[in-house]
């Protein structure tokens, strides 16, 4: 049993990480392919679509923060700690990453047909990316309460 | 389940359409459009062709009988895989059909019961019914019948067609809901593009300097015929 908690420790403590990861891949890889699109029928504007298109690389950095903030010595006390905040954290981040890249593609075919829309194409993006600090400044500051 | 951003790459690399109405050209030409669609996967891309196969006028002969047509469909749309496509194409055959029973009638042409190969649908037998009625009662389901009807009687081909594909712009627009880069959203597009491409040939100013540029070249040619026959 408490080989068990432990791994979940382990787990939590990386999860937060991997989970961020698997976001941003996703993410990134749909807001990437609709940049690819854009280009192809476009002849100018290259740069801003493939700028948008990794926006969402953000949540893989927020969870490598987080997976040092949590790691510590992970023994059956800490354990359960760790994999709460690492588990619901890493979720918060894939999902906001996976979101994010779909409101990237539609922000870039958007602007695309309408360059005047450029900046406010962009604002459903940044409000999912509010979501995603909210997840990772909580997470900080929760894990400051784990003892050891 | 399918994947709803699976052809977000290939959809942004296609060209905004604009309104209908308002398009002078399509938005690219079909050998571009035959590329860009390369990008389907291989199942999609036959489904595509297969439907195309089946709306697109030009690849009907004009002998083809509408029996054939009608035969064709039968065959095609119970094998499409996406629920959403057989309704497309089936809702506009059934449009084409109500558009081919009014030409029908007003040509004078009676349809028999058993005949079931003019048309194609869930209003067939409904049609044939209430043949004598204005709009097959029909008017309650489809609103746009007594305009349609009026522009048949009075002769006004174009306005008809135009009527016609706003109310197909409009179908679309319906459709459109909740599809943002999936295969359903291709589907409209090719639609829209088939519109578009349609009205920019049928629209009224580019026939009326065609049907004069071939008045034109007849009387030309009868003015050269009559001049070389009092000369020789």
């Amino acid at each position: 049993m408490n080989e068990f908690v432990i791994a979940l420790g382990w787990a939590g403590m990386y999860g937060v990480m991997a989970l961020g990861a698997i976001g941003s891949i996703f993410g990134c890889a749909v807001a990437g392919q609709a940049a690819i699109g854009a280009m192809v029928d476009t002849e100018t504007g290259h740069g801003r679509y493939i700028g948008i298109s990794v926006m969402p690389s953000s949540q893989v950095v927020y969870g490598i923060v987080v997976m040092f903030t949590l790691q510590r010595e992970i023994t059956a006390e800490t354990a359960p700690a760790l994999f709460g905040i690492g588990m619901m954290a890493g979720l918060a981040l894939m999902f906001s990453a996976i979101k994010q890249g779909q409101a990237c593609a539609s922000a870039i075919h958007a602007s695309k047909v309408k360059p005047e829309i450029f900046g406010l194409s962009l604002a459903p993006a940044a409000i999912v990316e509010g979501f995603a600090v909210f997840a990772f400044v909580f997470a900080l500051v929760v894990a400051g309460s784990i003892p050891g | 389940m399918r994947d709803s951003h699976r052809y977000v790459m290939l959809l942004s690399s296609l060209p905004y359409h604009g309104t209908l109405f308002s398009a002078k050209v399509t938005p690219l030409s079909r050998i571009r459009l035959q590329q860009r669609l390369s990008l389907l996967e291989p199942e999609d891309l036959q489904e595509v062709d297969a439907m195309a196969g089946l709306l697109d006028w030009y690849r009907h002969p004009v002998q083809k009988s509408d029996a054939e047509i009608v035969k064709l469909a039968k065959q095609v749309i119970p094998q499409l895989r996406s629920p959403f496509a057989c309704e497309l194409l089936s809702w506009r055959l059934e449009m084409r059909t109500l558009i081919a029973a009014l030409r029908r009638r007003r040509d004078g042409e009676e349809i028999t019961v058993a005949e079931d190969e003019w048309g194609y649908g869930r209003w067939l037998t409904h049609i044939n019914k209430y043949w004598d009625e204005p709009y097959f009662r029909l008017e309650g389901v489809y609103p746009w019948l007594p305009e349609a009807v009026m522009f048949m009687e009075q002769g006004d081909p174009v306005a008809l067609e135009r009527l016609m594909l706003e109310k197909v712009w409009k179908y679309l627009q319906r459709m459109e809901d909740g599809h943002v880069f999936d295969y359903e959203r291709v589907l409209i597009y090719l639609f829209r593009w088939d519109l578009v491409g349609r009205w920019t040939v049928a629209n009224g100013a580019t026939a009326e300097a065609r049907y004069a540029d071939l008045v034109g070249e007849g009387l030309l040619q009868i003015d050269q015929a009559m001049h070389s026959a009092l000369s020789g």
